[in-house]
């Protein structure tokens, strides 16, 4: 029997060139002549641009160009908006504005570019930086999300009547009607603040518009080569086929690289275009804290109505959302926040009033969960409340409510980022919840451990959430799987690759097909060149849809190498195996032919092919599904705490994963341990802190705190596969999946550790001093 | 960010008045401080080279004396900006007399920082701002008791040196670090975001009544 890939925890194929320094990183890009750039960025979050003089930065030996602006002429336009607005909701508002390359009148958040410094080294273009002379005349900032609102408000964009960036109210059922049945309604105000990705690499661009074969080449830290290689060429009234956009490795997406387009990107592009010279511009660590994209900020007024014996009648969420300066990703984020409020329980009746608000802070798009994180923490936060006041345990009040196996595909009736019905495509998710709640011993730690140590005077609590999470939604991904002659199997497709091992999950999956090992398939990935067609790696989609696209690539390769074969060999295709390379007449292995010598006799150089067949052992599929495979999973944390110095210890630390088909265990598990540590960072470390000028004042990792390997436990991981019926492989996404329930066991646990003190966590990310703060007056006896 | 204190001057409070509205003076009070250049009535332009830690550049202020009530009290608006932010803020500086023979300065204000200075250093503005206004005020009580000695010795001008670049610095890392133990703060490096901070004390110690010299 031939060897199966799927499911095997295969090391990376990358790896080897990563550890060893071998991999191309934009920065490594080095080309003859290359110019850098550095960018002059506003100190202020809100001022009027009054003047700016750049001569002396000009006149400085060694500076090539300084642009403003004014410079690009008609080339300066504002950014595309990334998502259109919901069409399909009566009543909305919602107005787009988008970023801009320079600012040309207005500086609207701290960080945003005024000028570019063009020069033969970096230190040349920053030096030059201070001899440009910005008078900016500082305006009220607006910060405060609640106050933003407020009449008096400063105004973010001043051709808006109000910082309101969309309105949208969203509802399922009789929501009023619900309330007025129930026993128990909880309400509660609910915070979330902003963090940022943090990726290892920031973003970087080298771009070198070749003046001779008038050919531009992007090498970006982009998530998105395809679609930025259309919008430049577009912008610019280039071909597609002058455009060349290269996504390297990067070390990090996360969301914030998905932007389309930053204003480095088009910045980039214009002054190479205007220098015929490459120039390179590697953001720093400090520009990425004020300059790129962040998220999650929004105050929730959240109300959940409920039956005595705890089964849910219906959820208000009314939020507001902070976009930042401009919104050119719409309501991607808040419409994610809203669905994923729905969890995996049954919820008859929604109300939901959003408010996405304009304000003085860098712009908001996806950060890795990408609103799913709030919306789990509002209805968890609220399930918890309610379990307490009715006294039902907490793993029994989420059983009373989740969804059964026999209702999927279930449409939960409001509509999700893609502007269609919310419909969960399978799910399981007893097992799932019960299983993590065996592997953490949730019974015996209740029963026994836990009035041990309690008894010993120590604060160790319990929490165990469940959460749903949308992933891999469409539009579509394409790829080519081509035999080579020398037997070894390349792959192309369009999105990029950020670490999260498309070498080797997609090298599985064409291995599976051709029954080669998946050390011989070569991927090729985030080249615009190598494949033309695609959108991008986002929303947990990679493994999904360009995964499908390479299963479907393959699987026509595979029907080529047989009827190819068939002939060669002449037997009837049912009596043949691909295994190890070779074409086998099953039962009679010596009689054979090698992938390498058929994708030879594909490509004859005499003879005729008959008419209809292509050449060569090579095919292009393309995969979209109808709509998001619905993954799930249930996260347990025993956490203890030290009421005296709010120092936490994470003792435990347990999730199980129902991601459908698991095409690499190892892989799957390693972006759960990532999303888990940017989970923890999201309870209790991270957190951007501007005070009321737009001013951000931990703009270092000296100040902002990310979880280093001492505050991340161990993790425990269980699967659970419930195959998705919208793709053929079965699988569903599960890059975000580790991060989104954090906060939401992370209060639990807190709270149940601190049980004495009767407090309620409804701010994330809580913080040692936030603690403290909550502690003082709820004091036990001393 | 408030800005609040007080500091006992050794001697008569005409003098002390006299003392803080001689720019020459308050520059030696001030290291890295180029001149200040009287731009207007009640202006002052003053340009600083600082070099402290990660926070490195250029500063240029603006100082506007106002509401003044000769030798008793003004205010102060100033303004500055360079390559490591920004800083604007106003406060109001009060001389009281002690009866003794001592002065009590009783300084209060507002400040807003932004930029470098405030997303990089904020941890150390308060405690560093602190630490630098107090030096600052010590160095210009030194010179006024050399000028009151030089006087009672019938001497025109006191023998009065002025502390170089590097003993401020000194003093006030000393100054920090002990004000950072005595809080319990446990990081203790020493970056000096103190840019905004020295234009406080430009501030604080800047005195005009249109005539300096």
């Amino acid at each position: 029997m031939t060897e199966k890939y799927i499911g095997k925890r295969l090391t990376r194929n990358e790896d080897p060139r990563l550890l060893t320094g071998q991999a191309l990183f934009v920065d490594d890009v080095e080309i003859p002549g290359m110019l850098h750039a550095a960018f002059l960025r506003s100190d202020y979050a809100h001022a009027r641009l009054r003047s700016i003089n750049v001569s002396a930065a000009r006149s400085r030996p060694g500076v090539v160009a300084v642009y403003t602006a004014e410079d690009m002429g008609d080339a300066w336009q504002p950014g595309p908006p990334l998502v259109s607005p919901p069409p399909t909701v009566e009543d909305i508002v919602f107005h787009s504005r988008t970023q801009v390359p320079l600012v040309k009148d207005k500086v609207r958040l701290a960080g945003e570019p005024l000028a570019v410094v063009i020069a033969e080294s970096r230190y040349v273009a920053e030096d030059a930086l201070d001899d440009i002379v910005v008078e900016l005349e500082p305006l009220g900032a607006v910060v405060d999300l609640e106050k933003a609102l407020e009449p008096d408000a400063p105004l973010v964009h001043d051709d808006l009547e109000f910082n309101l960036a969309a309105h949208l109210i969203q509802e399922k059922g009789d929501y009023a009607a619900a309330r007025e049945k129930a026993d128990l309604i909880i309400r509660r105000r609910i915070v979330i603040d902003r963090g940022t990705a943090a990726a290892m690499e920031n973003r970087g661009i080298v771009a070198h518009w070749d003046e001779k074969s008038q050919q531009l080449t992007l090498w970006d830290t982009t998530q998105a080569p395809i679609p930025i290689r259309n919008g430049l060429a577009g912008m610019f009234g280039l071909s597609t086929h002058q455009v060349r956009v290269i996504a390297p490795f990067v070390g990090g997406g996360f969301g914030p690289k998905i932007m389309m387009f930053c204003p480095e990107e088009v910045v980039l592009t214009w002054a190479t275009l205007q220098l015929g010279r490459p120039i390179k511009w590697i953001e720093d660590r400090r520009e990425n804290f004020y300059a790129t994209n962040q998220e999650r900020g929004q105050v929730h007024d959240a109300e959940l109505a409920l039956t005595h014996d705890g089964r849910i009648l219906g959820l208000r969420d009314d939020f507001i959302h902070d976009t930042g300066a401009y919104d050119p990703y719409g309501l991607t984020v808040p419409l994610n926040t809203q669905c994923h409020a729905f969890g995996p329980y049954a919820i008859p009746t929604y109300y939901g009033d959003l408010k996405v608000v304009f304000t003085n802070r860098p712009i908001v798009s996806p950060l890795r969960g990408a609103g799913r994180p709030q919306g789990v923490f509002v209805i968890e936060r609220l399930l918890d409340v309610a379990a307490k006041k009715l006294g039902i345990d907490k793993v029994e009040i989420r059983k009373r409510n989740l969804l059964p196996p026999d209702v999927f595909p279930y449409d939960n009736k409001i509509i999700d980022q893609a502007f269609v019905s919310l419909v969960y495509d399978s799910g399981n998710y007893r097992p799932v919840l019960e299983k993590a709640a065996a592997m953490i011993g949730y019974d015996r730690f209740l029963s026994e451990e836990q009035p041990r140590l309690r008894a010993e005077g120590r604060h160790v609590g319990i929490g165990i959430v469940s959460f749903i999470e949308t992933t891999g939604i469409g539009p579509y991904e394409g790829a080519r799987v081509t035999v080579e002659t020398s037997g070894k199997v390349s792959a192309a497709t369009g999105v990029g690759t950020q670490g999260q091992g498309h070498f080797t999950s997609f090298a599985q999956i064409v291995a599976d097909q051709l029954g080669v090992s998946p050390r011989d398939v070569n991927l090729v990935t985030g080249d615009t060149s190598e494949f033309h067609w695609g959108t991008g790696t986002f929303a947990s989609r990679g493994a999904v849809v360009a995964g499908n696209a390479v299963n479907a690539a393959a699987l026509t390769v595979r029907a080529k190498i047989l009827k190819l074969a068939s002939k060669v060999l002449e037997v009837p295709e049912e009596k043949l195996e691909l295994e190890d390379g070779r074409v086998r007449v099953t039962g009679v292995p010596q009689q054979s032919i090698s992938l390498g010598e058929l994708a030879v006799l594909a490509n004859p150089l005499r003879g005729a092919v008959e008419p209809g067949t292509e050449p060569g052992l090579e095919a292009t599929a393309y995969f979209g599904p109808k709509y998001g495979a619905t993954a799930s999973g249930s996260h347990a944390m025993i956490l203890e705490v030290d009421p005296e110095t709010m120092m936490i210890e994470i003792r435990r630390y347990v999730l199980v994963e129902d991601c459908g088909t698991v095409i690499n265990p190892l892989i799957v598990e390693g972006q759960l341990h990532g999303g888990v540590a940017l989970g923890i960072g999201n309870s209790y470390y991270e957190q951007l802190m501007y005070d009321e000028n737009g001013q951000l004042l931990n703009a270092s990792f000296a100040d902002y705190l990310i979880p280093t390997a001492s505050e991340v436990p161990r993790v425990e991981i269980g699967h659970e596969e419930t195959p998705s019926p919208l793709n053929p492989l079965g699988n569903k996404g599960v890059g975000e999946g580790g991060c989104i329930p954090v906060p939401a066991v992370f209060a639990q646990a807190l709270e149940d550790a601190l049980a004495d003190y009767a407090i309620e966590i409804l701010e994330v990310p809580m913080s040692p001093d936030k603690l403290f703060e909550l502690l003082q007056g709820k004091g036990k006896e001393q | 960010m408030k800005i609040e204190g007080e500091y006992i001057f050794n001697g008569p409070r005409e003098d002390v008045w006299e003392l803080v509205r001689d720019p020459d003076v308050l520059v030696t009070a001030l290291p890295g401080a180029k001149d200040l250049n009287q731009v207007g009535e009640n202006e002052y332009e003053g340009e600083m080279n600082v070099r402290i830690g990660p926070v490195a550049g250029f500063f240029s202020g603006r100082i506007v004396v106002s509401d003044e009530v000769p030798p008793e009290s003004y205010t102060l608006s100033v303004e500055g900006k360079g390559n490591p932010g920004f800083a604007k803020g106003t406060g109001r500086v009060q001389l009281i007399e002690q009866g003794d023979g001592t002065t009590l300065m009783r300084y209060e204000g507002e400040m807003q920082i932004g930029g470098r200075l405030a997303g990089v250093g904020q941890r150390l503005i308060d405690t560093a701002s602190k630490s630098m206004i107090r030096q600052g005020l010590e160095t210009l009580n030194q010179a006024l008791q050399a000028r009151v000695a030089a006087r009672s010795e019938g001497k025109e001008e006191g023998a009065y040196k002025p502390p170089s670049e590097a003993e401020f610095a000194t003093a006030v890392a000393k100054d920090m670090a002990g004000e950072m133990l005595s809080s319990a703060r446990t990081r203790m490096i020493l970056i000096a975001i103190a840019v905004a901070i020295v234009i406080i004390i430009v501030a604080v110690v800047l005195i005009s009544t249109g005539g300096g010299n």
